[in-house]
């Protein structure tokens, strides 16, 4: 019965026997991993070694305090209360009040500024990890959950960033306490030393035997957190289509789940790290008992003092307590290591290859040329998204992509824009492949509009300047006059200033486009993309802003995706496409007259 | 707090199992200068070696009791923090899946999500803790001052004389650091806001070359929770330096006062040793208190967060607390009686009068300009938001005596922007309805239009979508999601703008497909083509309905109908020549 009662509080193991074994046979693997690990967090927090050092000095201030102190206060009782000495008693007392003082203020100086080097360090790693996003081509993040992500850069730098602050501090004030102790404890008697190292080898291997099992379960821990991260933020976008469905109670079920396995991992990652401290104190008490007990043995042959025995157990103490702190600080390491190493598996991702990197900024005329053109989302997948893609659309030239969705039209774009390279054929722009431009280049002078209107968390001003960040309030109002949404705006708390909030449903999809329409018209590029611009603004509207368009069009190229095919009319050039084919292309006048399948679609959707 | 602690009550028995045991090993730990004691005095003095053998035995017989202690404190103090996190975040996910989408929209998503994981994490913590060695500094503080007072009241009264001081003073750096460690949560709330929202909008940020700039924009989020958890950290390392001054200063004063107690031989030398070495003792733990209060601090912020949420009692769907009692009378009828609504917390009408009704199989178009309320007439239908003003009747029903799981299991909405979930397409499509079969799912998807591209995917139905998943384009996104709304067989489907990436034959092959279900469409469109065929046209304008009728009667007798027209057909003209 009480079997199944403790059963009760036992959760099923989240290692398995091989996952062990494994670990061990690649422990030299592991352990040059976590060297890389700390190598690398080393490296950043060595960024401060000035301040660094002055923590350390602090350290080594405070500990001797520690010790003056108490051996001060021995000294008074010792030689002047036990002799009825009260001459100088004064002037000590008055020298430990500085003593104390010193190791107050050298305590929290010590703190102080190891809290700033570790939190700068975090805010590094953060900042680093941020940039190193940025950097990352698109498919990286085709490929992962955003939740996911988001949970790298705050619970795993959260990890981090505890254990940056006491660790550094702990361990070195160890090291020195233990080596200090160590020192006295050999002056006093050698064979007694000797037994209470005994302890260090057996605290040695019990430690690898449990960090072998928590290095494991932090990680998995770690992941499960991530996993439950991405969840709860896929969940929580798509809250409206949740609460359409009524699917809540699925949703929960899901999380619960989830969220079991957390616990799980966590309780066994609890238990296991929580060994530790409780091991050492095993090592520390049953020390204890040797000193006394061999100690006190000896000391009936008269090979030790009574003293010596007193001081040796209060020294034992001393010394394990140190290595208690470091096998405890072991553990945080080993976590903050967990979270590390899945930050800098981020780092390590290989960064958008841009062979133009250096290339001098020059002028883009917009000559675009596919050329053989065929590309794949996935290398795997069996058909091309696009297959032999050929099409010229010469300086300043409206070309419009149609075709049923799917066909691969925002493929295309996503490829001019370097979204992604084509595994096969060439790109041109002027005559160039646009792989041996820098990236910089080719997007500053290009401006888009994206088939789903994104609105940052900013003013209405900032959102439309983010196509052009040197924009006057004057050209935003211009360019949002011409997008037609000035009179919405204004129609806004604060108008121009008022601040959007990302998830705030008061600004319409249509309205949405609209600002990304101005965003665009500030931008003033060479070669323009409108992927579905207009896609969700109503047609009145659009035709008020057809214009702006079309005069935004004037003298650039641009390349326009649109169902409707109103846009098309003004195209200089049509390009149909068809599951991922260019089916028919050339001048209106001449598909018209072909009479083939862009014949056929205006035939289908003319009123 | 409250709140919280209610979830810790549920494991009292493990999470007192764990403090017994964790006092056990307190007790063997203070018990051993006890034994040591008695191994010199009867052992070594007495010179009996018998005695050394047996108490050294016990000692170690003890040293392995508070070992076994201490390892079983670890699954019982491990299973009662993880249970309690887990109830914890558990209640908080069921308790944002109730709220209403009004209630939802006052908290950021990633405030949300910080709270679900982050807050959390920092309560348990504190817990776990707290089972295992949190207990411990202030027991052998009040251990220690016990026995100090015990040993010579009038020297350990200087003792005393501090500590009040001190007490206040760490509840007010308590209190101090709970406002400060709330503004840090508020700040891991902002970045987490910025990283999702950069990758929301990773393509949109490459487009425009804005990497740099977001990483500036990031560094000045970073760097003010860098400011603040460094200033709310500092803030705690004034504890440790300041107990442990106060109290060494209470120690000197001792020894002073002791000094002279001696010269007047009111006290024995031992006596001062002790109580000296009590105090040592006190101030020994004092570095554990700081780390107690910071992270008890912590935790009550987090808290505090959670409680929030855990708190909010009006703004709750009526999912479980409002039964059904009422029959719907009619089936698959529609009715809008002076409908006005305005957002919570803004002062403009959004609708404002607005009154149809529409039959069961009827297809109702909704237009209008951007901006003049199409998406938000479909929400109340859905009862996202609540109408204070008119109502609508839903089967004859009014919205407020529906339950709202039952309302919603009538309707198939299909939002503006398609969103779809990690998993496979199957999964994605069988969303609302897991039960369905591989037949029921092709026919939506043939109805959808969307089964032939999805049999050309790597693995059909099994490809994985959603933010893992392969490159849908927006039609494909589009197509998907009504497939996901049609598979439930609703009395009604609310499409907003559900088709606006769809091409013109693909959209009237869809229509032509749902001719056949029997259930009442409302469709928001910007196309006259869409508009044509449906049975009644509701027209929309600054919130107003303008005008109500069908294609015909629309063409006559509205203006704006006409332009709308006019724009479609001018466009459609020019093509044609």
């Amino acid at each position: 019965m009480i079997k199944s009662w403790l059963q009760s509080y036992v959760y099923e193991p989240v290692l398995t026997k091989e996952d062990i074994k494994s670990s061990k046979k690649k422990k030299g693997a592991r352990a040059s991993n976590w060297r890389k690990v700390l190598g690398r967090i080393w490296k950043i927090v060595d960024e401060q070694r000035g301040l660094l050092v002055i923590v350390l000095l602090m350290v080594i201030l405070s500990s001797i305090l520690s010790l003056l102190g108490p051996y001060l206060i021995g000294k008074i009782i010792d030689d002047h209360m036990m002799k009825g000495e009260y001459s100088g008693l004064k002037e000590m007392i008055f020298g430990l009040v500085f003593i104390y003082m010193g190791l107050s203020i050298s305590i929290f100086l010590q703190n102080y500024w190891m809290i700033g080097v570790a939190q700068h360090t975090v805010y590094q790693m953060r900042t680093g990890l941020f940039s190193k996003l940025q950097q990352l081509p698109i498919t990286f993040f085709d490929k992962r959950q955003h939740g996911e992500l988001m949970s790298r850069m705050t619970n795993d730098m959260d990890n981090i960033s505890s254990t940056l602050n006491s660790t550094f501090i702990q361990v070195f004030s160890s090291v020195l306490t233990l080596v200090g102790t160590v020192v006295v404890m050999l002056t006093m008697s050698p064979f007694l030393t000797f037994l209470t190292m005994l302890i260090i080898p057996i605290m040695f291997i019990s430690t690898r035997w449990i960090t072998r099992r928590t290095g494991k379960l932090f990680k998995t821990q770690q992941q499960a957190l991530g996993a439950l991260n991405g969840m709860i933020e896929e969940t929580i976008s798509g809250q409206r289509v949740v609460k359409a469905f009524s699917q809540e109670q699925r949703m929960i079920d899901e999380f619960t789940e989830k969220s079991a396995y957390l616990r799980r991992v966590g309780y066994w990652a609890n238990v296991y790290s929580g060994a530790i401290p409780k091991t050492m104190n095993l090592l520390n008490n049953s020390s204890f008992a040797i000193v006394a007990g061999v100690g006190g043995l000896l000391a009936l042959k008269g090979y030790v003092s009574i003293g010596t025995i007193v001081v040796f157990a209060e020294y034992t103490r001393q010394f394990t307590r140190p290595l208690n702190d470091l096998s405890n600080q072991f553990n945080n390491v080993l976590s903050a290591i967990a979270g590390a190493e899945r930050v800098f598996a981020i780092m390590d991702e290989e960064e958008e290859q841009d062979q133009g990197k250096n290339e001098a900024k020059h002028t883009i005329q917009g000559d675009v040329k596919f050329e053989d053109v065929s590309f794949r989302y996935d290398v795997e997948e069996d058909a091309p998204t696009i297959s032999h893609i050929n099409f010229h659309i010469q300086k300043g030239q409206t070309a419009a992509l149609v075709g049923s969705t799917g066909a691969g039209k925002t493929t295309i774009m996503q490829l001019l824009a370097r979204f992604y390279d084509s595994q096969q054929g060439k790109i041109l722009i002027d005559d160039r492949p646009i792989q041996t431009m820098s990236r910089q280049n080719l997007r500053s002078q290009m401006a888009f509009v994206l088939q789903e209107p994104f609105l940052f968390e900013a003013t209405v001003k900032d959102n439309i300047r983010y196509g052009q960040l040197q924009a006057t309030d004057e050209e935003i109002i211009d360019a949002a006059k011409k997008a037609n949404a000035h009179d919405f705006i204004m129609s806004l708390p604060d108008g121009y200033d008022t601040f959007l909030t990302a998830d705030g449903g008061e600004i319409s999809q249509g309205q949405k486009q609209l600002l990304s329409i101005a965003r665009a018209l500030v931008a003033n590029p060479s070669i323009l993309l409108l992927d579905e611009a207009t896609s969700s603004i109503d047609t009145v509207t659009e035709l008020a802003i057809q214009e702006a368009l079309e005069r935004l069009m004037k003298g650039r190229t641009s390349l326009v995706i649109a169902h409707r095919l109103n846009t098309v009319r003004t195209a200089d050039l049509i390009l149909v496409m068809e599951e991922g084919k260019l089916v028919e292309s050339g001048m209106r006048e001449k598909l018209i007259a072909k009479k083939g399948i862009f014949y056929q679609m205006l035939q289908q959707s003319i009123l | 707090m409250k709140t919280i602690f209610q979830y810790i009550k549920t494991y009292k028995v493990s999470a007192s199992i764990a403090f017994m045991l964790m006092l056990v090993e307190l007790t063997v730990e203070l018990t051993q200068p006890l034994l040591i004691r008695k191994i010199i005095d009867d052992g070594i003095v007495e010179k009996d070696s018998h005695t050394i053998w047996l108490w050294g035995s016990i000692m170690m017989l003890l040293a392995l009791l508070a070992f076994l202690a201490g390892i079983s404190n670890s699954f019982f103090a491990g299973y009662a923090a993880q249970n309690f996190a887990y109830d914890l975040r558990n209640a908080l996910f069921q308790k944002i899946q109730s709220f209403t989408m009004t209630t939802f929209l006052r908290f950021p998503s990633a405030s949300l999500i910080t709270r679900l994981t982050n807050d959390v994490s920092q309560v348990q913590q504190v817990f776990f803790m707290s089972l295992r060695i949190m207990l411990r500094a202030p027991l052998v503080v009040l251990g220690s001052l016990i026995m100090a007072f015990y040993v010579d009241a009038s020297l350990a009264i200087y003792l005393g004389i501090g500590l009040p001081f001190l007490a206040i003073f760490m509840l007010m750096m308590v209190k101090k650091s709970i406002v400060q460690f709330s503004a840090v949560q508020r700040r891991v709330d902002r970045v987490n806001r910025m990283i999702q929202e950069n990758l929301q909008a990773m393509r949109l940020v490459k487009a425009y070359l804005r990497g740099v700039y977001e990483a500036s924009r990031f560094e000045k989020v970073a760097n003010a929770l860098k400011k603040d958890t460094s200033s709310a950290l500092r803030l705690m390392e004034y504890i440790q330096p300041i107990l442990l001054i106060v109290m060494n200063l209470a120690m000197l004063v001792i020894l002073w006062f002791g000094a002279g107690q001696i010269q007047k031989e009111q006290t024995q030398i031992g006596d001062i040793a002790a109580i000296v070495n009590y105090t040592m003792r006190i101030t020994g733990s004092f570095s554990m208190f700081a780390f107690i209060i910071t992270l008890f601090s912590r935790a009550k912020a987090s808290a505090d967060r959670m409680e929030e949420i855990l708190l909010i009692e009006d703004g709750v769907e009526n999912v479980i607390l409002h039964p059904q009692i009422e029959v719907p009378s009619k089936k698959g009828e529609l009715v809008f009686e002076n409908v006005s609504f305005q957002y919570p917390r803004t002062d403009r009408y959004v609708l404002k009068n607005i009154s149809f009704t529409c039959k069961q199989g009827e297809k109702v178009a909704i237009m209008g300009a951007t901006g003049s309320g199409k998406s938000t007439l479909l929400q109340l239908i859905t009862n996202f938001y609540e109408v204070e003003e008119g109502r609508i009747l839903v089967d004859g029903l009014d919205l407020k005596e529906w339950n709202v799981e039952k309302l919603r299991q009538i309707i198939g909405y299909v939002p503006q922007r398609a969103l779809l979930f990690t998993g496979t397409i199957f999964d994605n499509i069988t969303w609302g309805k897991t039960d369905a079969t591989l037949e029921e799912v092709m026919t939506a998807t043939k109805q959808a239009q969307i089964h032939d591209s999805v049999m050309h995917f790597p693995n059909s139905y099994q490809t994985r979508v959603g933010q893992k998943g392969v490159n849908l384009s927006g039609g494909q996104k589009q197509r998907l999601s009504i497939a996901r709304a049609i598979l439930r067989k609703p009395e009604f489907l609310l499409f907003d703008d559900s088709t606006s990436a769809l091409d013109i034959k693909t959209e009237s092959a869809l229509w032509d497909a749902l001719a056949d279900e029997r259930a009442t469409m409302l469709v928001v469109t910007q196309k006259i083509q869409t508009a044509k065929d449906a049975d009644q046209i509701i027209l929309l304008e600054n919130g107003v309905l303008s005008a109500c009728g069908t294609h015909d009667e629309l063409m006559t007798s509205s203006t704006l109908y006409q332009r709308i027209a006019q724009s479609q057909a001018d466009l459609g003209e020019k093509s044609d020549d």
